[in-house]
């Protein structure tokens, strides 16, 4: 047996005793009744032992109660722990406790199995009594561990409080060019003591806007024109400008992927592609860059592919909507786990722990194994979450031609429906016209499918055979080819042959795609590992049904036609050996048109979560009738049925010969459907890129695995939001509730939605959020250093159309931005880490920014956006398991740094060095720090060395004689500002010592720039 | 010329010009050198924000200063090395089922019981038996401390290695190194804290398992390449003394940046980092000259062997013990290419195992010898470890699956106990029985014997206070000396 089959049965056991149980509480009380050996045999042989080798972690002195399980009294072992009671008094082999000690079912104690004559006595005392002498219940020293209560916890912490409304406080000689942002801010400075650092000069403030806004050194003429310009809204438009610069969307764009983990492969072992991803950066970028209101761009995140009115791409007028959901899947996925429920559990996990930090700022997934440990967030709620995405699916889908195809599916189907109808009823004529007796083919044994064969223990798990609503099995259509109901027996069809077209009466139900969209293509990213995660292929041409758990070892599905099979189990998909190669089959080429089984042994899978996917070969069909488990092997073979059909066929061809002329009309109308059908597919968008996508499957409950562990499944958690929020479970079951998931998130009366958004924006801004911790406002979070404006600027965010550029824009036409970095000894005694905003701390470029900032002084930046990723360049010390084939240019063909491609294993050494998280989780706040990897690459990295030399030939062409002008140039450039007196001498002296218009010189002297710290700290 | 100082540092006697000129290059001599990034987790104060105060750094007494990690990629088998199993000689052939409970593996073509095709003997005082795949090491065995009961939570590599470098099966989280830096610091100002060689084989998982995961970039592991230019942008790309005039350029403009808007944590750290990088390129050079070793000393490594892979770990093994003297606090060395596998003898297990046997057998021992005599051993850690052990059956007919559920690996050094053997398996070789351990219990005994308490070495990440060891971790005090 499998350990899986062992638990199964296990818990089934254990369900079955749960009267005994009761019972058994009952006789605790009735200790006296103890035989006065049993108790001796007790204290002499079984209490030393429980206390020798279990109380460390099952007694109430444990320092942490493992399993929930306590040994040190009677009733303890029988309420149990975790998986249940640990004993039945008088049942020893049903005891867990023995199972335990027996290295059966647990293997206790961890440290090594005891002797064989303890297990012995054990066994004995169980089977007596398991006498235990009447005392009190033990009890710790120090205090109980305290209960979780979730209401308590919840009206204890600050960010589960409503947003609360304030007016800005008044400042002490307030001049009104203070916005209500400083007032918060000085009035805390006021009551400090502190002064505020003066205002930044104008050129400081244009570089300083130039890299927060769009992560780029403004031009020379840029800041000259900013400066010079007079007017009172000089600021207003500048920024502006940089809001409305489509720079602006890739600089905050890579600060939203930090928050989503973005990468363009798994990881794990051989860092396998994660097709079209992207996808999702353009997304992001075009999304930022269109200023979507906060709500819509997390609704799309969330449940893209559910919005009843999707988003569309003002240009190519495309779903932008359905790729926000890519999200979900840009994780580390693994291939050949042997343990795959786990990896499902893991994968989920990664997925409610990005999706709570990011939109919550929330740890949820610190509830997996026990309810959290300081926030109001159960286990019951983490569960709970994990519905949702177990009712969801992954799919790759082509969203350019997705809506205008949609459009196309709907005009089918009502063409579809009135020939079907207009041929029905001309049939029904024609019948009663030949005055034809007997029952219809479809309802005869003319066109009989083959049955299961008898006297086998098979059973349907899905039927797509039946004629009635209530008996056929439901399935999803991926795309528009399968459409949106099951052919019925019966039905009128058009079929497709060899080029041929023609409409014809379906002999037999099944869920079949419609050769209508046969021409349908995919257009095929670049795949540097071609292990694709896309498994069946034909992404928008396929289906799937729904999930089941898995009973039998065998399944066949009974199928015509051409294509693949997938059995997903657990929503593992990423398929490349050595395991789990079972799951998938191609269905071999069939000349003709027989309808066959295809088998698959799912042996290892029993007890799963299992759903099915087809997938039909290039331009042809793939027919599913039904799906079977069984014990046994089917025993069916391909058991051939065309010339059943073709007795049917001869029904009709007779019927037809025999009315004569009065089959004009049916021949008519058939002809007439495929013209229109004909001229319907010229509209079909043929080719579409694809990307990853959600989209719902069937609507499930997520259960709680005790203690994390995904092979000891609890109760079952109906789907609902977080509790602490809004525990209204999901209204409809049968979906996967993600759209009510969504709103219930961007509701404006949750409280973290817009406080977390607007703390993200200002820790980008400012350089430290208002909660510092921005991906954590719970308890182990840092406080709000100024809760009344986090409040503020969240309510006016919410009142002003969500728009995250306003937000910016507001932040930074403030004086708080706008601080020089000046600090006074006082501030600096007083407020050392600058809490409360005294000045405005420098700040260290990302190594995204640094290097895009090196291609733009030199004069090199190719600007061209979007589309698939540059090659990662690959250096000598880049090693291991997956390791591209070949290496992108050193250069990154001078894109900006978010265009370059991230492997999961192969992330940039230059933008480590600097800082750039490893996408695993969450990062909303990089560390920043100092090392000397960061010196090694800006004095050596030959790239850096040849922005230094392209710099330096730009701007002895720009000033070939002019020296003075020329190094007022480089400081322009470089820092946004004209030399000092000082420093246009240590310059001109170096020229002067090493060749006054040499490149060489030259590269030297912007290459001492670039390491000069003003280049990337930026007051 | 250097000397050793008791402590094992590295300290230069005396200064070439290159060395004078590169300590003062930028012109900033002035600097205090204590801001550096290695020394302390908050060189910087922007980094301060993230780095909580807390219990940190040295809790107990520790034992031993700095670690050398052997990583066996791939997984050495243990019944095959340390732990040999006369059942299995005695079922040779025989379907395992019969026996045990086969649990599933990776590649799930369960073949027959396969006795080891090596002979065992017993060595040393200690009598602690190790195959013939490991003639030189067993010349060692009186230092050597098995645990034969390890065990992992994965059977797969990448969830493995990240589990045994970092302690949680997934990307992204800090490896051991970092950790231990994090603790601790670094003893050494011109070289990183945690280095990774890469003899030529990057664990499955890739370079994250060097990583630091969520602690500040100062605790990366550097990976160093143990032959040609060691690490990356270490050698400047014009001469040194170009560099040092662009760099004087660069020192005083930062000067005048510090007049202009005085002092500045921030500015001030980073110009120190460059003393460090300066310093850097001094010293792996110097580091890496093998060459200045004598020639009895290349000779015990193995550096002149007729097998390529064995040079290479020599190499490999000779460079770490330069590191460790020179103050470097945590090294791990990665296997060379023998060309067919890695320690993952799926199949040939006879062949693969004794490539990888020859490659690391003479270098280990060398280098434990080398240390000893040195009397460095006692203060280094010398850890040797796969991410899991193999099969007792075959996989197929002659190659072994993959085994979590008990295997060997050793320490040797450092604070633990000599000659001794911890934990056993079953009589197969199979599963650990008697005082199993976990890879959390590993990582809690190394920190301890640095001295630091596995639960209060924390970093708060993400709604927790991380450590290295989860919420697990047991201290082996049984091995402890």
């Amino acid at each position: 047996m499998t350990p899986y089959q062992n638990r199964v049965v296990c818990l089934i056991l254990l369900t079955a005793l749960w009267p005994a149980v009761v019972r058994n509480e009952a006789l605790a009380n009735e200790t006296e009744s103890f035989d006065a050996d049993d108790l001796v045999f007790f204290e002499t042989k079984i209490r030393p032992v429980l206390a020798e080798h279990c109380y460390q972690c099952h007694s109430a002195t444990s320092k942490s109660v493992k399993a929930g399980l306590r040994v040190d009294s009677r009733k303890s072992l029988l309420d149990g722990g975790d998986s249940g009671p640990a004993i039945v008094p008088g049942d020893p082999d049903d005891s867990m406790l023995l199972a335990a000690i027996r290295y059966e079912e647990y293997e206790m104690p961890p440290k090594g199995k005891l002797p064989d004559s303890v297990i012995a006595d054990f066994a004995r005392w169980l089977d007596r009594s398991a006498a235990w002498p009447a005392e009190d219940e033990p009890t710790a020293n120090e205090d109980p561990v305290k209960a979780f209560d979730l209401e308590q916890r919840k009206a204890s912490h600050w960010a589960w409080q409503p947003l609360s409304a304030s007016e800005p406080p008044t400042v002490e000689n307030q001049d009104s060019s203070l916005s209500d942002i400083d007032r918060y801010i000085f009035a805390e400075l006021n009551s400090a003591g502190l002064p505020p650092a003066p205002p930044v000069g104008r050129s400081s403030l244009a570089r300083r806007l130039s890299f927060d806004l769009v992560g780029l050194p403004p031009s020379p003429q840029d800041v000259a024109e900013f400066v010079n310009d007079a007017s009172e809204d000089a600021t207003e438009r500048y920024v502006d400008r940089l809001l409305q610069s489509p720079q602006f969307g890739e600089r905050w764009g890579r600060h939203w992927l930090d928050l989503v983990r973005y990468a363009e492969s798994r990881g794990h072992e051989f860092d396998p592609d994660t097709p079209h991803a992207f996808q999702y950066r353009d997304y992001v970028i075009r999304a930022l860059n269109a200023d979507v209101p906060y709500d819509q761009f997390v609704k799309e995140h969330i449940a893209g592919d559910l919005l009843p009115d999707p988003r569309l791409n003002t240009d190519a007028g495309f779903n932008e909507s359905v790729l926000g959901t890519g999200f979900w899947f840009l994780g580390e996925w693994v291939h050949s786990p042997v343990d795959i429920r786990k990896d499902e559990a893991d994968r989920f996990d990664n997925m409610i722990d990005c999706m709570s930090k990011t939109f919550l700022g929330l740890t949820v997934s610190c509830a997996r194994c026990h309810d959290h440990k300081f926030d109001a967030i159960s286990t019951e709620d983490y569960y709970s979450l994990t519905g949702f995405l177990q009712s969801s699916h992954y799919c790759e889908v082509p969203f350019e031609s997705l809506e205008r195809n949609r459009q196309v599916a709907k005009s089918l189907e009502s063409i579809d429906l009135e020939y079907q109808a207009a041929l029905d009823a001309e049939l029904r004529r024609l019948i009663e016209l030949d005055s034809t007796t007997g029952s219809l083919p479809w309802q005869s044994d003319l066109a009989r499918i083959p049955e299961l064969p008898e006297g086998q223990n098979a059973r349907v798990v899905f039927d797509y055979t039946a004629s009635d609503d209530a008996s056929v099995s439901p399935f999803y259509s991926d795309g528009f080819a399968y459409g949106t109901r099951v052919t019925r027996p019966g039905q009128w069809v058009i079929n497709s042959n060899e080029g041929r077209t023609s409409a014809e009466i379906a002999w037999f139900g099944s869920a079949r795609n419609d050769p209508f969209w046969n021409a349908i293509e995919t257009v095929e990213d670049r795949s540097v590992n071609g292990r694709r995660t896309s498994i069946p292929p034909g992404a928008g041409r396929g289906m799937r049904t729904p999930t089941f758990e898995l009973q039998d070892r065998f399944v066949s599905l009974q199928i015509r036609g051409q294509g693949h099979v997938f059995a997903c189990v657990d929503s593992h998909r990423l398929v490349v050996g050595p395991l789990h190669g079972e799951t998938q089959k191609k269905v071999p080429e069939k000349t003709d048109d027989s309808i066959h089984w295809v088998h698959l042994n799912l042996g290892r899978y029993l007890g799963h979560r299992v759903h099915f996917e087809l997938a039909p070969a290039d331009k042809s069909c793939l027919e599913l009738l039904r799906v079977v488990q069984s014990s046994e092997p089917l025993l069916a073979r391909d058991a051939k049925v065309a010339k059943d059909f073709q007795a049917a066929e001869r029904w009709l061809a007779e019927l037809l010969e025999r009315v004569g002329e009065d089959a004009r009309p049916l021949k008519e109308l058939q002809l007439e459907w495929i013209e229109r059908r004909q001229s319907l597919v010229e509209q079909i968008q043929v080719r579409s890129r694809l990307a990853m996508a959600m989209m719902d499957g069937v609507g499930e409950e997520g259960r709680v695995f005790i203690r994390g562990n995904a092979s000891a499944p609890g109760q079952v958690v109906p789907k609902h939001f977080l509790t602490a929020i809004d525990p209204t479970p999901v209204a409809s079951a049968a979906t996967s509730g993600r759209l009510e998931l969504a709103n219930q998130i961007t509701d404006p009366s949750n409280p973290l939605y817009a406080r977390v958004i607007v703390n993200r924006v200002w820790h980008h801004l400012l350089g430290r959020g208002i909660v510092p911790t921005v991906d954590d406002f719970g308890v182990l979070g840092q406080r709000p250093s100024h809760p009344a404006l986090l409040d503020h600027l969240a309510i006016w965010f919410l009142g002003d159309g969500q728009s995250i550029k306003r937000l910016i824009r507001r932040v930074v036409l403030s004086r708080t931005y706008q601080m020089s970095s000046e600090t006074s000894p006082l501030a600096r005694e007083l407020d050392p880490s600058n809490v409360l905003h005294h000045h405005r701390e420098p700040k260290r470029l990302e190594g995204e920014i640094v290097r895009d900032a090196l291609l733009s002084v030199s004069g090199e930046l190719n600007s061209t956006m979007y589309g698939e990723s540059v090659p990662v360049f690959l250096t000598n010390f880049m090693d291991g398991r997956g390791r591209p084939g070949a290496s992108g240019p050193p250069d990154g063909d001078r894109r900006r740094s978010i265009y370059i491609e991230v492997r999961r294993n192969f992330v940039s050494p230059f933008m480590l060095a600097f800082d750039t998280p490893v996408p695993f989780s969450t990062m909303g706040r990089r560390t920043v720090s100092n090392v000397p990897a960061q010196a090694l690459i800006l004095m050596n990295d030959p790239f850096v060395i040849e922005r230094a030399k392209a710099w330096a030939e730009h701007l002895i062409q720009a000033s070939p004689n002019d020296m003075n002008d020329r190094i007022e140039r480089l400081y322009q450039t470089a820092y946004s500002r004209s030399p000092t007196v000082n420093e246009a001498n240590v310059i001109t002296e170096y020229a002067q010592s090493n060749g006054l218009h040499s490149v060489q010189a030259w590269g030297d002297i912007t290459h001492s720039i670039i390491n000069s710290k003003e280049f990337i700290y930026i007051p | 010329m250097t000397t050793q100082h008791h402590c094992g540092r590295f300290q230069p006697l005396a200064q070439s010009r290159r060395e004078m000129l590169a300590k003062s290059f930028s012109g900033m001599g002035m600097l205090a050198l204590g801001a550096m990034s290695g020394r302390s987790a908050a060189a910087s104060d922007l980094s301060r924000p993230i780095r909580l105060d807390g219990p940190h750094g040295i809790h107990f007494p520790p034992k031993c200063k700095s670690v050398i990690f052997l990583y066996m990629d791939g997984g050495p088998s243990q019944v095959d090395t340390f732990d040999p199993k006369p059942a299995l000689d005695k079922y040779n052939g025989q379907d395992p089922s019969q026996f045990f409970e086969v649990a599933p593996t990776q590649f799930n073509n369960i073949g027959k019981v396969l006795a080891s095709p090596w002979k065992f003997d017993r060595h040393g005082e200690s009598g602690l038996p190790i195959s013939s795949l490991l003639p030189h090491l067993a010349t060692c065995a009186d230092e050597l401390c098995f645990v034969r009961s390890m065990t992992s939570e994965f059977s797969e590599h990448t969830f493995a290695n990240y589990f045994l470098h970092t302690g949680s099966g997934l990307q992204g989280r800090p490896s051991m190194g970092a950790w231990i830096n994090y603790g601790l610091g670094s003893e050494c100002d011109n070289l990183p804290g945690f280095v990774a060689i890469n003899g030529g084989l990057i664990p499955p998982g890739g370079l994250d398992c060097f990583g630091n995961g969520f602690l500040p970039a100062s605790f990366q592991g550097s990976v160093f390449k143990p032959k040609g230019t060691a690490v990356a942008n270490i050698t400047p790309t014009e001469a040194i003394e170009n560099q040092q005039r662009k760099m004087k350029l660069t020192g005083a403009l930062d000067q005048l940046l510090l007049d202009r808007i005085g002092p500045s944590d921030a500015i001030e750290s980073a110009i120190a980092n460059y003393e460090l990088a300066a310093q850097m390129q001094v010293a792996v050079p110097e580091l890496m000259r093998l060459e200045d070793e004598p020639e009895y000393i290349r000779r015990l490594y193995g550096m002149d062997s007729e097998y390529e892979p064995t040079r290479i770990y020599a190499a490999e093994c000779l460079t770490a013990r330069r590191l460790v003297e020179r103050g470097v606090r945590f090294v791990e060395i990665t296997c060379p290419s023998v060309g067919a596998d890695r320690w993952d003898q799926h199949g040939n297990l006879k062949e693969g195992h004794e490539n990888n046997s020859r490659a690391v057998d003479q270098p280990v021992a060398a280098l434990l010898k080398d240390l000893r005599q040195r009397g460095m051993l006692d203060e280094t850690l010398v850890v040797w470890a796969g991410e899991f052990g193999r099969t007792p059956f075959a996989q197929g007919a002659n190659g072994r699956d993959h085994n979590p559920f008990g295997f060997t690996i050793w320490m040797a050094g450092g604070g633990v106990k000599k000659g001794i053997a911890y934990g056993e398996t079953d009589e197969w070789g199979y599963k650990a029985i008697e005082n199993r351990t976990e890879i959390h219990d590993l990582h809690a005994t190394m920190l301890h014997l640095l001295g630091v308490d596995h639960t209060q070495s924390t970093y708060r990440f993400g709604g927790r206070d991380m450590r290295l060891t989860d919420v697990k971790g047991h201290v082996m005090h049984d091995i402890i000396a």
